[in-house]
């Protein structure tokens, strides 16, 4: 399959006052044209940061002790670490674009939806107004808006869930062949929520981008990924296609993230959360990260942390008992 | 709207009134009155009698201060009602009107120039020192601000007048007293100007030194909050120019608090020049105000605060006005909840 993105060995570290977080530990990804793959994973299991990663729009704080990130594009592969500013600054919108969570303060308040259309056209080199017009037009159009109203309305003026649309909108205007999303749905209420995914699986299937989505929202990512990853104190712990990794994880955090999720037809006795907490990323314990919140814990996972290991075709799971986790 | 910015105006007219009224009675109760060190003058001096020389005082200043306070009271605002301000009782025939005339025009000049140097240099100096946070520019930059906004004007002029005038003798300060060179006429020319500027540059330096500090201050703590505002890194996601994003998405945005601040700043134009003018002796309206107190000229200083109040209301009605239009998510229209 033809990559769009290869993330190798990256490492990323913070800086703080109580030590240095090992917010991401060499972890490798592709992201596939055409595919949308879905991260999933508590607070603080790194999925932010490979996002951020990305669009290199890490925190100054954050540093990089090795990795690479590259984007493949026309038979050409660049490394996006090591960009210059001007080639960085085009390549995020114009490559890879970026939708937050936050809908209601991702717009600039003091422009018009308009003005922040056209600011993101110029800086990508389109001087006519004519024709960003239309582009945009054509946008709101699709994620069912009225672009006249829209267009000349200040944010403020939007409800969430317009603005939301916007922002889908804006991210797509300069038609970026990879899109990132930061839980794109978590600001929202669940019937907005609702038709953000359906538009999002539309405007897919019109303008055929790639999409990377963090969400800790298990539904989110079975409805609209082709692949998921699970990640767990700054690794990829599990990644497999999206039936694969639902109806047969195996990797013991996948389970218990799919227990501690209530299903429509579940009994609600079958709910289960994961004992103990997140661990600390200034303090990793020694092997399996998990291992002390596993129920499968064996001498071996509190010495040596396992790699991905080979499942089945595509799936792979960082766990030695793979073999043994059901859910 | 027309009938919210009534409401506003007819608020500013009772503000005015309500202060002119205060005042009024306020300068009244300061001890000593101009016409009783006038009356002993004539009585030593000239060896009138008592009465004879109050008669004349009185013909003199048109100005009972035996009146009771609330004739005194209703005949002032009579003649404010008219436009008239009275007269002064220091240079007896010269109305008040002519004075404020003459000498606003200068502080207007040279606390209007200073505010605008202020403010672009607070707000440039303010974004640099947000965007290089916690490197040596923003540590020596605070601390600079820090120590100028904690010292007051007047003791930043007398030093400015000491270190440049005496002990280095930089600036001849014999030559740039009052606000123009002997001979040098007003009018639209190169030789005004410079001379004009050459003699206000002193008051303007402390004016600058005394404020740009806190508008520094509050231009990086602005500029801090708005970096990490989400529209921010979602314009940086998109690709914007970093030129882009510092004016109209995170200047813009920082400003918007400043502008309260700077209209009010513009109200006290007029009245923070006192001292500083009368540190340089330049011939403005402060020092104009400074003499009247000092010699209780009762018509002088009630004209010169009226110039004030009406200017700061005018400068807060005008803000209010102009807020709407800066930030869009203000509605002035809409009924207060």
């Amino acid at each position: 399959m033809d990559s769009l993105l290869s993330i190798r060995d990256l490492s990323i570290a913070y800086r703080g006052r109580g030590g240095t977080s090992q917010a991401l530990r060499e972890v490798s990804l592709d992201l596939y044209r055409d595919e949308t793959l879905g991260l999933i994973g508590e607070s603080g299991s790194g999925k932010t940061t490979l996002a951020l990663a990305v669009l290199r729009m890490l925190p100054p704080a954050a540093h990089i002790p090795q990795g690479q990130i590259l984007y493949h594009h026309d038979g050409r592969t660049a490394d996006v670490l090591s960009l210059g500013a001007e080639r960085l600054r085009r390549y995020r919108g114009e490559e890879v674009a970026m939708v937050f969570q936050s809908a209601l303060s991702s717009l600039n308040p003091v422009l018009r939806i308009w003005d922040q259309f056209l600011d993101t056209a110029r800086a990508h080199g389109e001087t006519d107004p004519a024709r960003v017009r239309t582009r945009t037009r054509e946008l709101l159009s699709h994620v069912q808006l009225e672009p006249e109203r829209v267009l000349s309305a200040f944010p403020h003026e939007l409800s969430g869930g317009m603005r939301q649309r916007v922002m889908l909108a804006l991210a797509l205007l300069l038609r970026p062949r990879v899109v990132v999303l930061d839980e794109p749905t978590t600001a929202l209420d669940i019937l907005t929520q609702r038709t953000i995914i359906d538009l999002l699986r539309s405007l897919r299937r019109e303008f055929g981008f790639s999409m990377m989505f963090i969400s800790h929202d298990l539904s989110l990512a079975a409805e609209l990924a082709d692949r998921v990853a699970t990640m767990y104190a700054g690794r990829i712990v599990e990644i497999g296609t999206t039936d694969e990794l639902f109806y047969e994880p195996r990797h013991p955090y996948t389970v218990g993230l799919l227990q501690a999720v209530p299903t429509v037809h579940g009994d609600h006795r079958t709910l289960h959360s994961i004992p103990g907490s997140p661990p600390n990323l200034q303090r990793l314990p020694a092997g399996c990260k998990f291992h002390p919140r596993c129920p499968y814990v064996r001498p071996v996972c509190t010495e040596a942390e396992p790699d991905l290991l080979h499942v089945s075709n595509g799936h792979r799971s960082a766990c030695f008992f793979w073999d043994e986790v059901r859910r | 709207m027309r009938k919210y910015l009534a409401q506003r105006i007819a608020r500013a007219v009772l503000t005015i009134f309500l202060v002119v009224s205060f005042t009024f009675f306020l300068i009244r109760l300061m001890p000593g009155n101009p016409i009783d060190l006038y009356v002993q003058e004539q009585v030593t001096t000239y060896g009138h009698t008592y009465e004879q020389a109050l008669e004349q005082a009185r013909g003199f200043f048109a100005l009972d201060v035996d009146a009771p306070l609330s004739v005194q009271y209703a005949q002032y605002l009579g003649n404010l009602a008219r436009g008239n301000l009275g007269q002064s009782i220091l240079s007896p025939g010269t109305p008040v009107s002519s004075l404020i005339k003459k000498f606003l025009p200068w502080t207007l000049f040279s606390v209007g120039l200073a505010l605008m140097i202020s403010f672009t240099l607070g707000v440039g100096l303010g974004m640099l020192m947000a965007y290089r946070r916690e490197s040596w520019i923003d540590h020596v930059l605070t601390i600079i601000a820090t120590v100028t906004t904690a010292v007051p004007n007047y003791l930043i002029g007398i030093l400015l007048l000491v270190v440049l005038g005496v002990q280095t003798n930089l600036i001849n300060v014999a030559a740039i007293r009052g606000s123009l060179s002997p001979g040098v006429r007003p009018g639209l020319t190169l030789t005004f100007l410079l001379d004009a500027l050459s003699h206000a540059a002193l008051p303007i330096t402390t004016y600058v030194l005394a404020t740009a500090g806190a508008w520094m201050l509050s231009m990086k703590s602005n500029t801090l909050g708005t970096l990490g505002e989400d529209y921010v890194g979602f314009a940086r996601a998109r690709g914007l120019p970093d030129r882009r994003i510092a004016i109209a998405y995170v200047g813009r945005n920082a400003l918007l608090p400043l502008f309260t601040q700077l209209t009010i700043a513009i109200g006290f134009v007029v009245g923070g020049s006192a001292l500083i003018e009368y540190i340089f002796n330049y011939q403005g309206i402060g020092l104009v105000l400074y003499e009247s107190i000092v010699r209780r000229d009762y018509p002088v200083m009630q004209g010169v605060f009226l110039v004030i109040t009406v200017s700061v209301v005018l400068a807060n009605l005008l803000a209010d006005l102009l807020y709407g239009r800066l930030d869009p998510r203000v509605d002035l229209t809409a009924e207060p909840v």
